[in-house]
């Protein structure tokens, strides 16, 4: 028999035995829907962190003191007590270096604000004027520093949005006073509203010129330095720059870490291809579950047609005859399974895309085709016993069987 | 010439320790064109018999040739073929597919038929197969279920699927077992015209009536074949 009416007898046989085709059809599509879904959370959340991960500032250049190895450069950058980054650095590579569009020295630390209406307990972030620049800050009333703030040290502030809110409700908080860590500052701006950004809420801090920190902090160390490399091609002349100009300042020694955008993002990306691979492996295991529902109707399938084996076999029909008929089936039935699953998969991950649009779980179109593979694969793989268990029945006892 | 050829056929069976020597070392020869009834107490060794010459079963020992062809010999495929396009089997309990309509229980035959000859595409095996369902009066229930049909009508699907793939040896193993004397009649003048067309036909019955109708009677008792009568 050919190909084309073993495909029309054994989906004729499926649909014959609705309901358990149905109930072996349900196995598999929850194990390719969880192949695809799960695969889609990976992607999902990369793809989410990535671009959080990019609103942060592109093109950014992270320079912390001391050496750390580049593996484990992910996470927050902590100084070591090896190397000094000095505001004298800054100037420096903010006379050198074309390359960069923006450097910052940063310092860093806790510490409480108040007025008359409230006491908050904040993060200070000591930066000079183009900090905003990097990180792509947006100031809502008022400005940010100048660059007299930060050469003369004033002591001037920039609220994130909640420290406005708690300290002023809605009224004018511009020139009002405020006491930081019990120094008087005059607040000159206030940050748009960010939210939160990898864990990192520019709304709950309040920022200050970095001589002004350094005075606060009674220290001349800075935190790190953030910079920007003006152009995204320019970023590897950028950190060659930065890393020469350091070195020489430092008597030659590489004693600071620079961390990029790229690199961050490139052990981000390790991490989550990690993580999408787990899930994938979860995934797997489900369709493996659903391959052995197959495999078990499948054998329950040739017991209860052995009559109809035999009568086959009696008119003519060869072992392979019967062996491609079962496989047959049985790949129909996962494939088509597959194919239900991957509607469903996309059904579901687009409905929720269009109640919930900021939870995209769409699936990556590159998984389909594996999917589809996948479910194939499975019909393929536990049809074949049961297949070839009908196939090698004696006529004679099949058609003897009751 | 000699169609079918059994020589020094032996068959056991092992039931648990008991060794059962259902057929005894028998030789017979049924020319083409035969029309010969096998008779016999129950459990005489007709069916095991039958299912050797419908190469549903293997002799234990001995030869059976097949229209000149030694068939111990062959192997699987060769045997799958032989009996797609040599023999039709009727069984006593017709051995329908429940979930096919009696047209497609008859088309089946032609369907495996098909790999040996290209010229069975769907038209012709639909018209074949339409044709035969006539031949034995069923033009009318082509699209009933096997259990939409009376046991007459059942048989005769049977028989129209048996015929279909115009086989040399029609072999029916109580054809008429399970069914009333007027039908079995009518049953019996289908095979009769059958034969005279040129089929070769066995039959299997405890029917002496019927046993009588046929131009050659061969009985079993324990496993060895004696004839009773021949023209
Ligand atoms: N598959 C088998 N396994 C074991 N014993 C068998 C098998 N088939 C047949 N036999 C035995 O072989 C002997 C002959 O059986 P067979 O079916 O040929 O008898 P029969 O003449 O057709 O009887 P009946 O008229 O009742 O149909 C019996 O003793 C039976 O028990
Ligand atoms: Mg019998």
């Amino acid at each position: 028999m050919n190909f084309k009416k073993i495909l029309v007898y054994s989906s004729e046989a499926i649909i014959e035995n609705k309901l358990r085709s149905a109930l072996t059809m349900l196995g598999m599509i929850i194990g390719v829907l969880a192949v695809i879904l799960l695969v889609s959370v990976g992607t999902g959340a990369k793809r989410y962190i990535t671009s959080e991960f990019e609103s942060l500032g592109t093109n950014v250049i992270m320079i912390q003191p001391g050496k750390t190895d580049k593996k484990v450069a992910m996470g927050p950058p902590v100084s070591s007590s090896k190397g000094k980054l000095t505001l004298s650095d800054v100037e420096a590579l903010q006379r050198n270096t074309p390359n960069l569009s923006a450097v910052s020295g940063v310092m860093f630390g806790a510490g409480t604000i108040k007025n008359e209406n409230a006491t908050n307990n904040i993060n200070i972030l000591g930066s000079n004027d183009q900090f905003n620049k990097i990180f792509n800050m947006t100031i809502s009333d008022g400005n940010f520093f100048t660059k007299e703030d930060e050469d003369s040290g004033r002591r001037v502030v920039v609220l994130g949005h909640s420290i406005k809110e708690n300290l002023f409700g809605n009224t004018t908080a511009l020139g009002k006073l405020v006491k930081i860590n019990e120094s008087e500052h005059r607040v000159i701006g206030i940050l748009k509203q960010t939210g939160d950004k990898m864990g990192f809420n520019m709304d709950d801090m309040v920022f200050i010129p970095t001589r002004s920190a350094l005075r606060l902090f009674n220290t001349d160390k800075l935190f790190g330095v953030r910079a920007s490399a003006r152009t995204r091609s320019g970023m590897n002349d950028a950190v060659n720059d930065l890393t020469n100009i350091l070195k020489e300042r430092h008597n030659g020694e590489e004693d600071f870490t620079i961390i990029t955008q790229v690199t961050m993002l490139e052990s981000m990306n390790t991490i989550l291809n990690m993580l999408t691979y787990a899930l994938a492996a979860i995934a797997f295991i489900s369709m493996l579950v659903g391959g052995i529902g197959i495999m078990n109707i499948m054998l329950v399938s040739v017991t209860e047609r052995t009559r109809e084996i035999g009568i086959r076999r009696a008119v003519g029909a060869k072992r392979s005859d019967i062996l491609k008929q079962f496989m047959v089936e049985a790949v129909v039935i996962s494939v088509s399974s597959g194919l239900l699953g991957i509607i469903m998969s996309l059904a579901i991950t687009n409905a929720l895309y269009f109640f919930l649009p900021g939870f995209d779980m769409r699936p990556p179109f590159w998984i389909i085709p594996p999917a589809f593979m996948l479910s194939f694969l499975t019909g393929v793989v536990f049809g074949v016993w049961p297949a070839r268990k009908a196939s090698h029945i004696q006529t004679i006892d099949a058609l003897r069987y009751e | 010439m000699a169609l079918i050829e059994l020589k020094n056929i032996h068959k056991y069976f092992k039931m648990g320790e008991e060794n059962i020597h259902a057929l005894d070392d028998v030789s017979i020869t049924i020319k083409e064109g035969d029309f010969t009834s096998i008779v016999g107490t129950s459990g005489s060794g007709k069916s095991t018999l039958m299912n050797i010459i419908g190469l549903l079963d293997l002799p234990g020992t001995g030869q059976y040739f097949l229209d000149g062809i030694n068939t111990t010999e062959m192997n699987d495929d060769e045997l799958s073929k032989y009996r797609n396009q040599k023999i039709g089997f009727v069984f006593q309990s017709f051995n329908l597919l429940p979930k096919s309509s009696a047209l497609k229980n008859v088309e089946m035959p032609l369907q495996y038929a098909s790999s040996y000859n290209s010229t069975l595409n769907d038209n012709l095996i639909r018209t074949m197969a339409l044709e035969t369902l006539e031949k034995v009066g069923l033009s009318t229930r082509v699209h009933h279920l096997p259990n939409e049909l009376s046991g007459g009508q059942r048989q005769r699907v049977a028989i129209a699927r048996a015929l279909v793939n115009n086989p040399k040896i029609l072999l029916a193993d109580e054809p008429t077992g399970a069914l009333d004397s007027k039908t079995s009649e009518e049953i019996l003048n289908l095979f009769e015209e059958l034969n005279s067309q040129g089929v070769t036909v066995i039959i299997i019955t405890h029917d002496t009536k019927i046993a009588k109708r046929c131009k050659r009677i061969l009985r079993m008792s324990d496993g060895h074949i004696n004839e009773e009568k021949s023209l």
